[in-house]
């Protein structure tokens, strides 16, 4: 495929990903099939691309200090070992059953997405001794309340081995999966929704790297290609988040949401079609 | 414990989590924008040598040290190449979630005194450490 349309395709899978907040993998894979390209290599440039963008963005986040890093630093034991197993997963799989699990995701995470909640957080009214022993604490000082927020949390004997899964789903897919991490430190840990958005991004990089590493040992990553679509999708992205902090349209974010629908269900119906 | 001895306590905590954050911070930063430069470099260099942009080559079964250990041989040989470049640029950017993980453990360690979370940092920089080893 030509620099150019790597590049560009690579420039807008960036921006729908930051304005959509899905990540650039769900929309650059897609594309990058669209346009002839296997699935597999697609699914290991993109987990290149995505150790950019998150630690971009990490570390505006870092700075700020929302991101905890004990919660990263627990959750990425399992991240990186479910991340591992899934990029081996992946290149033993067939093109199809990797079409249907990209549409599944897709879809899992859209409506995820879509549903939002928009419920007030609750702080975490009993910690259990596991997550106490783990240190699973922090404070932030959030700007928009003018307060420090104090927190605590929970259930990470459960949070832990849900990671593993959402290591495994980044690994084969070649995307961060941020949607589904944001969900389980939500739900299940119990963390504001501020740090949960923040540490996952962390934890995804470390995840990236894993995958990227058993990817680039079976030789599945091409640098030629790497190269236009590492820069095309962090230069997407920081336009997508530049443009984001002027618009926070909803109708806006209902369009970007409209393309993922259809990028997720197209996935699906070629991945059935493969099959049969 | 008295109430002031907790504040300078909580206060300190303050500073080291301010260092470690900015530290981390600074870390993804500059291997990011590492990366990028050396990436645009190896295709500038690339486009004014072929007039094409791009670089055309596969790299098949090694593992991220041998590819910037070669890579490194030849610069040092003199044979310093667009593609090198690139390859630099990608491993730099593969080696910045790797930096941030050791500069973490080093945080744990050696100024949190935790070794319950040094032990767990270990754990990731092994795992991360076999997989840029696998081929």
């Amino acid at each position: 495929m030509a620099f150019h349309w790597l590049f560009l395709i690579s420039i807008a899978a960036g921006f729908v990903g930051a304005m959509s907040g899905m990540g650039g993998g769900v929309v650059l894979i897609p594309a990058l099939t669209l346009c002839g390209m296997g699935i597999k290599p697609a699914i290991a440039i993109s987990m290149v691309s995505v150790i950019a963008t998150s630690s971009g963005a990490a570390s505006a986040y870092v700075r700020d200090r929302i991101t905890n890093l004990k919660v990263g630093m627990f959750l990425e034991m399992f991240t990186i070992l479910g991340a591992i197993v899934g990029a081996m997963v992946t290149l033993v799989s067939g093109q199809s059953l990797l079409f249907i699990a990209f549409g599944a995701v897709l879809l899992v995470s859209w409506s995820a997405l879509f549903l939002q909640r928009h419920e007030q957080w609750h702080p975490v009214a009993h910690q259990d001794r596991f997550s106490q022993w783990l240190e699973l604490e922090g404070s932030y000082y959030d700007q928009a309340a003018h307060e420090t927020i104090e927190y605590r949390g929970a259930r990470a004997y459960l949070g832990g081995p849900l990671m593993f899964v959402a290591g495994l789903i980044a690994g084969m897919l070649g995307i961060g999966a941020g949607a589904l991490k944001v969900l389980i430190h939500d739900l299940v840990m119990g963390l504001p929704p501020k740090v949960s958005t923040t540490t996952s991004n962390l934890i995804i990089g470390v995840t990236a790297l894993a995958g990227t590493s058993v990817y680039l040992a079976a030789g599945v990553i091409d640098p030629g290609l790497v190269a236009p679509v590492m820069l095309g999708i962090l230069l997407g992205a920081y336009l997508g988040t530049k443009v984001l902090v002027r618009l926070s349209n909803q109708t806006i974010r209902g369009f970007f949401l409209a393309v993922l629908l259809v990028l997720g269900m197209e996935m699906l119906v070629r991945g059935i079609r493969g099959a049969l | 414990m008295s109430s002031g001895d907790t504040k300078i306590a909580a206060a300190r905590r303050g500073a080291d989590k301010f260092e470690i954050d900015a530290l981390i911070g600074y870390v993804l930063l500059s291997g990011v924008i590492l990366s990028v430069v050396l990436v645009i470099a190896g295709l500038a260099w690339a486009w004014t040598r072929t007039g094409r942009l791009g670089v055309d080559y596969t790299i098949a079964h090694v593992n991220l040290f041998q590819f910037v250990v070669d890579d490194l041989r030849e610069v040092f040989r003199g044979a310093l190449r667009p593609r090198l470049l690139t390859s630099l640029g990608i491993a730099a950017l593969m080696l910045t979630p790797y930096a941030r993980v050791l500069a973490s453990l080093l945080f744990f360690a050696l100024v949190e005194h935790n070794w319950k979370y040094s032990l767990f940092t270990g754990f990731v920089l092994a795992v991360l450490t076999y997989t840029l080893f696998l081929r």
